[in-house]
């Protein structure tokens, strides 16, 4: 995983989805629910203030019926403009061309105002001025005849209010209103995290769990918490780990089983086996004087036995490795002087050609050299063609023993199985004249030899001249301690 | 590639739609603040009330125009009768400064005010002539008798004189 990649997960993640879907719900609610009652509100308060003041306004027109002279003199105008204005309300008169003094306010009454007074209704309009929202409330004079008609006087009052006060109360409504979206917002996150908090945990908790098990650690549970679908997913977490622990539980006991079983057959067997040992021995040496048949099979009797002895003999090796009992007793060894004792007690050493510089001394079990070097050996012999070699090889850790063939080399589909136990290369032949566990046994012995973390080896391969060519490989000094059972 | 292609160009529509959503949003808030201005709102009929005197109409700059005096009428036969002589006496010289003209003749008075006889209206009888009058004269008299008499809002007036009678005609102010 690049770092691009996590912080692509983090910003993806589920914890950030949640955030997100949580503010967004949280502010596009609570803009809604605000901007409506902001706008009602506002709406209320404007009607309010408008209906208010041309109800006033026409509270106090009506006070200045009855009229009794017209056309007005500009001072009439004046003292009526005068007696309608107070410290919010500008007022201006107007009779046909004359005007009230204090004419500031006629500039900012509109065309389409004085259109809907002269119409003869009572009309409003917000505008600005100065920057601040003002009420312009206009309205005629009328006499009103018995018949319920009304002429016009000819008089026009228009009268200016501020709207200040009101737009105090509307932008305080604003403040609110944004108070309320950004205390939301926190909400809505905190809520968000505390959400995303308790879906995580869950789900964390299960990928630690299913790590440790992939791990090889079977006995890892979850703790179920709660009713939900995660909790489910726990639940059948557990079990299917708890399967899983059985089933290999009960794989590695029948394996065991199944290994103690031959440790235990061929331990059985020895004891027969060197009784009849003792008898073809006997019988071996009157072979010569016994006549036709009987010599021949005498003969036959002591080498099956010589070669059931050695199987059985393998078998224990193979399931001491099993087992894992099987304990290196190491000593300095002379590696050349080792082979060439291996070879001379076998009556190899005039058919094998060796490349042994004197001198190599490492320090391992020479028992077990002595078995794989004898098992290679043996086995070129039985399947490759000589002549066979032997070459030894000395590294400052690691030493190298090559055995080498002149035959057609291993089948490629041989080779990963050539140190299977019981393997055999060439099916047609039903009889294998080693125990069949001779390479197993061999590799198993390498590995036994550990140094600094690293086992021996040994491995088979080709030489380019056709051949098979066999590479031990062992630590110069082996360590004490093995590993219990060689696990292929 | 093409399915990751096609699926990149949703999420970047989606993104497109939500920003615009979000830009909506925020213009409606911002820009909806504080007291807008507003077009002319009406409401009820403009306030009217009584007069407390006879109303004549004089002419200023062309146009009839109610007169009120603050003075009250001589008592005589009555009173739509009396303001028409108001009429005839013509403008105050205070008023007369303030622009104001009559064009009726001070001759139509004394003059008397009747219904009319065989169909809704009024009847003026006038002691001057009625048929050289400027129709500004005749409308003159037909808005101060309208407005004189009560219950009358737009009946047509017949304005009848020694040397015959105008066509009923109703006054041209509403």
């Amino acid at each position: 995983m690049t770092p691009w990649h996590r912080a692509r997960a983090m910003a993806l993640g589920l914890r950030v989805r949640l955030l997100l879907a949580f503010a967004l719900l949280g502010v596009t609610t609570t803009a809604v629910v605000a901007s409506g009652s902001y706008f009602q509100a506002r709406t209320v308060i404007l009607q309010q203030a408008q209906d208010a003041a041309v109800a006033s306004l026409t509270d106090q027109l009506s006070k200045v019926y009855p009229v009794a002279s017209l056309p007005p003199t500009q001072e009439e105008l004046d003292v009526l403009a005068q007696s309608l204005s107070d410290r919010e309300v500008d007022t201006v008169v107007r009779y046909g061309e004359l005007w009230s003094q204090r004419a500031d306010a006629a500039d900012i009454v509109t065309p389409e105002l004085r259109q809907e007074v002269a119409g003869g209704r009572v009309a409003w309009q917000r505008v600005e001025r100065y920057g601040t929202p003002v009420l312009l409330i206009g309205t005629q004079l009328r006499f009103e005849r018995s018949d319920g008609t009304s002429v016009p006087s000819g008089v026009e009052v228009y009268s200016v209010r501020s709207l200040v006060t009101e737009q105090q109360s509307v932008d305080r409504l604003a403040g609110l209103a944004w108070v309320t979206g950004g205390l939301s917002l926190i909400l809505a996150v905190l809520l968000a995290l505390l959400a995303a908090q308790g879906v995580l945990r869950p789900v964390r908790e299960l990928g630690r769990a299913a790590r440790r098990l992939g791990e090889g650690d079977l006995s890892t549970r979850l703790t179920v918490r709660g009713v939900d679908e995660l909790a489910d997913v726990a639940r059948t977490f557990n079990d299917t780990a708890g399967t899983l622990e059985h089933q290999v539980g009960e794989l590695r006991r029948m394996e065991a089983d199944a290994r103690r079983f031959v440790a235990d057959v061929s331990h059985e067997l020895r004891t027969p086996l060197a009784a009849m040992t003792a008898v073809t021995d006997v019988l071996d040496e009157e072979a010569d004087r016994l006549p036709g048949d009987a010599g021949q099979a005498a003969r036959l009797v002591s080498q099956e036995t010589q070669n059931l002895t050695q199987l059985v003999n393998d078998l224990i090796e193979v399931s001491r490795f099993d087992s894992g009992t099987a304990r290196l007793a190491l000593d300095d060894v002379d590696v050349a002087a080792a082979i060439n004792a291996t070879l001379r007690l076998r009556r190899w050493a005039d058919r094998v050609q060796t490349d042994l510089p004197s001198g190599v001394i490492a320090r391992l079990d020479p028992r077990r050299l002595d078995v794989i070097v004898a098992n290679l050996v043996g086995n070129a012999f039985r399947h490759g063609t000589e002549p066979v070699s032997v070459r030894l090889r000395a590294e400052a850790d690691w030493i190298t023993i090559e055995v080498a063939d002149q035959g057609p080399g291993l089948d490629p589909e041989v080779l990963p199985h050539v140190f299977d136990r019981f393997y055999k290369a060439d099916t047609a032949r039903t009889r294998s004249e080693g125990s069949g566990l001779g390479l197993a046994i061999a590799w198993e012995n390498a590995r036994l030899h550990r140094h600094a973390g690293q086992s021996g080896s040994l491995v088979a391969g080709n030489t380019p001249d056709c051949g098979a060519v066999f590479t031990l490989r062992l630590p110069r000094v082996a360590a004490e301690t093995v590993d219990a059972g060689g696990v292929r | 590639m093409i399915r990751a292609g096609r699926r990149r160009t949703v999420s970047r529509r989606r993104a497109a739609r939500m920003l615009l959503a979000g830009g909506l949003l925020l213009t409606v808030l911002t820009a909806g603040c504080g007291v807008r201005p507003s077009d002319v709102i009406t409401g009820r009929a403009a306030v009217s009330g009584p007069s407390a005197g006879p109303g004549f109409y004089l002419i200023s700059h062309g146009e009839l125009t109610l007169v009120l005096r603050a003075t009250k009428p001589s008592p005589g036969p009555s009173l739509p009768a009396a303001t028409l002589a108001l009429l005839a006496a013509g403008p105050t010289p205070s008023e007369r400064s303030a622009g104001l003209s009559s064009e009726v003749p001070p001759d139509v008075a004394p003059a008397t005010v009747t219904p009319s006889v065989d169909e809704p209206g009024i009847t003026v009888t006038m002691s001057g002539a009625v048929l050289p009058l400027s129709t500004v004269a005749a409308n003159q008299i037909i808005c101060t008798v309208v407005f004189a008499v009560s219950g009358q809002g737009s009946a047509p007036v017949t304005l009848v004189g020694p040397d015959g009678t105008r066509p009923p005609w109703p006054c041209p102010l509403g």
